[in-house]
Formats: structure tokens, C-alpha cells, sequence
């Protein structure tokens, strides 16, 4: 029979083995309800934020563009609170998230869904506030996108999950654009698909070197119900259709010449790597002999590979 | 309504960490709602200047 968890404290505090008990009882720490908002996460959320409104023809005031940032990383946050919520049965069961402040029963489900969803409809309600209902209705929507689209479709049913998936993760840019121009261009939509088409090979360089803890949980990634060896395929594949589409701005006279040669080497840096992982040691069934080695370096690359496109978007503008 | 404090057969160490953590929550909470009514003054300074409404 189990124990209730005020039996299971109260025994350990008898006993002098209050560990578990003191983290589930004693309540969540602020840090605890910080870490359901993924702050991990909201870096890369808020910085291509920034480059699409500092990108966006004609300015905004210091305040409004402030707000409108805050509203984009606390929208981000809030989707990856409700999504901490809905996954919290897998979460238990994989080593990487287990300790996350629900399945460590620091915090009530019910408690992370209410603060989701009402940093969702701050963010948003604010968002509008200080900019314009574009940039708003584009903010609700990347938070239902992830929300409903993959973490309550996708995420569990198709190996495809991070494929369409991507495209919640690709919106602040255009978010940032909207805020500063109230309509969307040519630039902020080549922005979204850098980053959609950088997704598939950054997960997946991620769930094979993690596909134990997806099988486990019965997370349907692409090496858990293709294999090792097709998801390495597929991560040079995509890599190899994000180098040209990185291209597009400078092709289409978007971004000048400091922007070409950067994604130009930052996206042969990135070929390198996903060579290096497709032809990582193996033996017969596809597993790495070098215990993924070449996928988590390329893993680690395609975060900075991020960051510097963005910031050479940036850099091109200024000079 | 249960009080944790009362209720549970707490050490006093254990009584003053889960206070330590409620007053830490508190905290945070009052330091969001200053910073969102802030924000919201703030957003509205500027939309009215803009308007040439404010003064």
C-alpha cells in the first residue's frame, strides 16, 4: 500500500530521512516556479525577439520595444509552464526532466496550469497594450501553436513532432517585426523558416544522444521509431536545406554582404558537423561506438550557430 | 482551512524553512504585481505622449 506523502514525511522525520519529504512539503521555491517558465529556453526566444524588432524598418520607443520583449519571453515562458503541465507523466519517467518542479511534486499541476495560463493572457493582453493587435494575435497564436499543435498533437503521436512543431519556436522574430511595424515582411517570414528548418537537425542531434529517455516515456522521436541511423540522415538532410534558405536574405538583397559571408561559413561549420554525425562510429544497428560524441557537439554548434546568424543579421545592419 | 505550520509534526528547522520559502514566494509575487503595474503606468505614459493627449 502506498503512503500518503504527509505519512511518508512524517516517517522520514522520524527517522531523520527527510529529504524527499522536505522538497515535496515544504513547498516550491520562487526558483522553482522560474524554472517551469524554461528559462533555458527563453534565451534563444528572446534574442531572435530582439534581432527581428531591431531588424524592423522604423523604430520603436525604448518602453513600448521593452514591453513588447518582456511580453515575448514571458509568452514563451508560460507555453513552456502549460507544456511542463500536460507532460508531466512523461517528465517523471525521463532522467532529463524528472527533477522539473512537477514530477518532483515541489509544485501542484494544477498550480503550473493556472500560472500558464495566466502569464499567457498577460503577455498577450499587455502585448497589445503596447504595441498593436498584429503582434498580439501573432504572440496568442505561437502559444496555442505549442500548446495545442505540438505538445498536445504532435509531441506524442508523430516522429515528425519537432518537424511542425518547429514553427512555434520560430515565431518571435516575426513578432518583434510586427511590434515595430504592425504588418509582416518579406524578412521576418525568411527569419521564421532559418529557424524552422535549424530546429529538426538541433533536436535531433539532441534525441540521439537522449533516445533512451524518449523510449522510455514512449515520446515517439525519430530514433526511437526509426533509428539511429536514418535520424542521422535526416539531421545532414535538413542541415543541407538550411544552408541556401540562410542564404535567401543576402540572395534577395534583404541583408548585405557581412550577413552572406557569415551564414555562408556558419552554415558550412554546420554541414561539417552534421557530416561528422552521420558518419559517426556505428555498429550494425546504428548505434554510436563513440557514445554520441558528433551529436552532441552538433547539438551544442547548432545553439551557437543560432546566435550568430542573428547576431551577424544584426551586425550587417549596423555597418 | 489546514495550516501547515500547526498541522504537521514539524522540527523547528523544518518550520522555519517551509516560512523561509512562503515569505520567498510572497516576495516574488509582490515584486511581479509592482513590476507589471509599473510596466502597464509606463506603457501608458508613452501611448499618450504619442497621442499628444497628456498635457
Amino acid at each position: 500500500m502506498r503512503s500518503s506523502p504527509a505519512a511518508i514525511f512524517r516517517q522520514g522525520a522520524v527517522a531523520g530521512e527527510s529529504v524527499l519529504a522536505d522538497s515535496v512539503l515544504l513547498g516550491a521555491t520562487t526558483a522553482d516556479w522560474i524554472a517551469l517558465l524554461k528559462p533555458r529556453v527563453m534565451v534563444l526566444v528572446v534574442f531572435t525577439g530582439i534581432v527581428g524588432l531591431l531588424l524592423a524598418p522604423g523604430g520603436i520607443n525604448p518602453v513600448l520595444g521593452f514591453a513588447a520583449i518582456l511580453c515575448i519571453a514571458v509568452a514563451a515562458g508560460a507555453a513552456g509552464a502549460i507544456n511542463m503541465w500536460y507532460d508531466r507523466d512523461i517528465d517523471a519517467i525521463m532522467r532529463r526532466t524528472a527533477k522539473r518542479p512537477i514530477p518532483a511534486g515541489r509544485i501542484a499541476p494544477g498550480g503550473a496550469l493556472s500560472f500558464g495560463v495566466a502569464l499567457s493572457f498577460f503577455s498577450v493582453l499587455v502585448m497589445w497594450l503596447a504595441t498593436n493587435l498584429l503582434a498580439a494575435a501573432l504572440l496568442a497564436g505561437s502559444i496555442g501553436f505549442y500548446v495545442f499543435v505540438y505538445t498536445m498533437g504532435l509531441k506524442r503521436r508523430t516522429p515528425q513532432n519537432i518537424v511542425i512543431g518547429g514553427a512555434a519556436g520560430a515565431f518571435p522574430p516575426v513578432i518583434g517585426w510586427a511590434a515595430v511595424t504592425g504588418h509582416v515582411g518579406l524578412l521576418p517570414v525568411l527569419l521564421f523558416a532559418i529557424i524552422f528548418f535549424w530546429t529538426p537537425p538541433h533536436f535531433w542531434s539532441l534525441s540521439l544522444f537522449a533516445s533512451a529517455d524518449y523510449e522510455r516515456a514512449g515520446v515517439p522521436m525519430l530514433p526511437v521509431v526509426a533509428g539511429a541511423r536514418k535520424t542521422r540522415l535526416a539531421v545532414m538532410r535538413y542541415t543541407l536545406w538550411l544552408v541556401p534558405i540562410s542564404l535567401l536574405p543576402f540572395v534577395l538583397h534583404l541583408a548585405g554582404p557581412v550577413y552572406g559571408a557569415s551564414a555562408m561559413m556558419l552554415g558550412l561549420a554546420f554541414v561539417w558537423y552534421a557530416w561528422r554525425v552521420m558518419r559517426d562510429a556505428q555498429d550494425a544497428t546504428g548505434v554510436s561506438l563513440t557514445r554520441d560524441a558528433p551529436a552532441r557537439a552538433a547539438f551544442k554548434y547548432s545553439i551557437l550557430y543560432l546566435f550568430l546568424i542573428f547576431g551577424a543579421l544584426v551586425l550587417d545592419r549596423l555597418v | 482551512m489546514t495550516d501547515p505550520i500547526v498541522d504537521m509534526h514539524w522540527t523547528p528547522e523544518q518550520k522555519a524553512e517551509f516560512v523561509r520559502r512562503r515569505r520567498g514566494r510572497n516576495w516574488a509575487l509582490l515584486g511581479a504585481l509592482v513590476a507589471l503595474c509599473l510596466l502597464i503606468y509606463a506603457i501608458a505614459v508613452v501611448k499618450l505622449l504619442h497621442s499628444g493627449h497628456m498635457w
